[in-house]
């Protein structure tokens, strides 16, 4: 007799708290794959069955909700966390329990468990591709702001590495603000951007609090045209938060922006906007939560159980359509080979895509010393 | 990060220097001595994944290839009667012990074989970048200091020679401390030697020309 017993899977993305806006849009990546799997006959005629909990942006809450996960709901994929201190909250127990978490967001590396599988780019896929950009435009004086915690730290030594590989180039000054900054936090920094006159700022502050930092930014009078704010965690979430005209001119560094033009990502915008309301701007993030639930139903379609021990052998080195192209997971490290993109924030509050890696890049979380240009240049330039 | 919010940090200027050892892991040529079980092939992957240059062996090999810079010994129990003569000649790069047991008997070999860090079986891949880049530093260090102290030993010597001198100087020509030292001085200077061979000179030609006494 067949099993048609629903298979439950872990969902932990964060509705409250500092980066909820962004794990908002993870979730609904996570729903809509859920939900394409399940209209298609769910995996092996089995339904696909979210848990779900809200950790609150909380470390804490994560470890708890994680174990919780595990221990009651008895689920053995886990997808979930934003935040490297979240991520690092939940390893611990799917290792003890021999679980699997996915992981969908951009971190700083270094990091490898045979428990996880992660989706997210790695710095050799989107941080040496932004400075190689913006230190060809504008030049190589960084002045560098991020929230206070270990994935600035890490992305800031990267740049700062990048940009003394130029002549002229050089870090103008480090900042730090709470992970809960408001709008007061970013005065002092903005003074200073204006006495220093860096010749592009590089953001790692993260979550809810960037509408803060690029709103006082504007407010200050500061021209994007002229000294721009670059970035790996802006995405069309936070430019929905902070509104297009404070993000206009800015640049980000993804493997995804909405705006991409194929035929994979007009389908899945279409299926997500007619399942779900237009609250959520799809992102990088949304879109590598989005995958990383196909790539799991695949493998567990070839692999007729959710356990690890069946279920990894067909994750690695599985291959998948997603909207940026066709992904695939490096055997050698679980992570993801992706297409870096850079794109700028048009009037509309979209990417206007200005350049972009022609082939996947393969992933490469150990690198110390990242150098530039060993990326696929491509094609469009600027236009003003 | 939920608790109150902490002051805004100080503006760092100065860029913080990575060090070069982090920046050679790529270059670095490993060495690792374990069972090919999962846990050795655990380890070597990890290592290519950090992105160093990995050969793995086993059982151990009685002298070290050429030109390794790290070794990983697993110390299992049936080897522990095997003489690695190579660990301890001051040339040795510094070895990374793997453990499966922590009793006296296991940690008295991870110091007969003189290893700078330790990993623990069953091998998970988290600490042992950690541990390879300390080993590699606290290598370089007691190598380095090794050096100096034995420069500084010599140097040390000679600065007791030359008094000796001196002294036997002040006392044959009665002249003092600071003319005996102008004297071995410009001796060393026109016979293009160190003061110290002077000095060692003078203390030997003493004790000869002093025998009747």
């Amino acid at each position: 007799m067949a099993n048609t017993d629903p298979i439950k899977v872990g969902v932990l993305y964060s509705a409250t708290g500092a980066t909820s806006a962004i794990e908002s849009s993870q979730l609904m990546g996570t729903l809509l794959a859920i939900s394409e799997i399940n209209e298609t006959g769910g995996i092996n005629d089995r339904e696909l069955v979210a848990v779900r909990y809200d950790p609150q942006s909380n470390t804490q809450q994560f470890r708890t909700l994680a174990e919780r996960l595990v221990t009651v709901d008895n689920v053995n994929v886990i997808f979930g966390s934003y935040m490297s201190s979240t991520r690092k909250a939940v390893i611990p127990v799917v290792e003890r329990y021999n679980r699997i978490l996915f992981y969908a967001t951009l971190y700083e590396g270094f990091e490898f468990s045979n428990n996880l599988i992660y989706t997210g780019a790695a710095p050799n896929q989107n941080s040496v591709q932004l400075a190689d950009f913006m230190m060809s435009f504008f030049g190589g004086r960084v002045y560098l702001v991020g929230s206070d915690y270990i994935y600035p730290y890490e992305s800031n030594r990267i740049m700062s590495d990048l940009v003394t590989q130029r002549p002229g180039g050089e870090t103008v000054a480090r900042r730090y603000v709470p992970v809960n900054a408001g709008p007061g936090d970013f005065d002092e920094i903005i003074a200073d951007i204006k006495a220093t006159q860096p010749d592009f700022i590089f953001s790692t502050v993260v979550g809810n609090a960037t509408q803060h930092f690029y709103r006082a930014f504007a407010e200050a009078g500061l021209d994007p045209k002229k000294m721009p704010i670059a970035s790996l965690t802006t995405s069309e979430v936070e430019v929905a938060q902070m509104g297009a005209a404070a993000a206009a001119g800015h640049f980000t560094a993804a493997p995804y922006f909405q705006s991409i033009d194929t035929p994979a990502n007009h389908a899945c915008l279409k299926n997500f906007h007619r399942r779900f309301s237009y609250e959520t701007m799809p992102n990088a993030c949304w879109e590598a939560a989005y995958f990383q639930v196909h790539l799991f139903a695949n493998a567990m379609r070839a692999a007729g159980s959710d356990n690890i021990d069946a279920l990894m052998p067909k994750l690695l080195g599985a291959e998948f359509l997603a909207p940026q192209g066709r992904v695939r997971i490096e055997p050698a490290n679980h992570h993801t080979c992706l297409y870096p993109r850079i794109g700028r924030v048009n009037p509309q509050g979209q990417f206007t895509i200005v350049r972009a890696s022609t082939s996947a890049v393969v992933p490469d979380p150990y690198l110390v010393t990242h150098s530039l240009g060993d990326w696929t240049l491509a094609l469009d330039e600027l236009t003003d | 990060m939920a608790k109150d919010r902490p002051e805004l940090r100080p503006a760092l200027r100065a860029g913080r220097v990575i060090p070069q050892i982090l920046k050679d892991l790529r270059a670095l040529r490993v060495c690792v001595f374990h069972p090919r079980d999962q846990d050795g092939e655990g380890l070597t992957r990890q290592l290519e994944r950090i992105g160093c240059q990995v050969q793995a062996f086993w059982p151990p090999l009685s002298t070290l290839p050429d030109g390794v810079d790290l070794v990983f010994m697993a110390l299992s129990p049936d080897m522990l009667d095997t003489d690695f003569a190579w660990c301890v000649s001051d040339e040795a790069p510094p070895v990374i012990a793997v453990i499966t047991y922590e009793n006296p008997t296991i940690i008295e070999a991870v110091l007969r074989i003189g290893a700078k860090a330790t990993v623990a079986s069953p091998i998970r891949s988290f600490g042992l970048l950690s541990a390879l880049v300390l080993a590699r530093e606290l290598g370089s260090t007691i190598k380095k200091q090794k050096k100096r102290i034995a420069q500084l030993e010599i140097k040390l010597a000679g600065v007791r020679q030359i008094t000796e001198a001196q002294n036997i100087l002040c006392k044959q020509r009665g002249i003092s401390k600071k003319e005996a030292y102008q004297v071995i001085r410009e001796q060393a200077m026109n016979k293009r030697v160190t003061a110290e061979e002077i000095a060692v000179a003078i203390i030997n030609a003493n004790e000869i020309l002093s025998f009747k006494s």
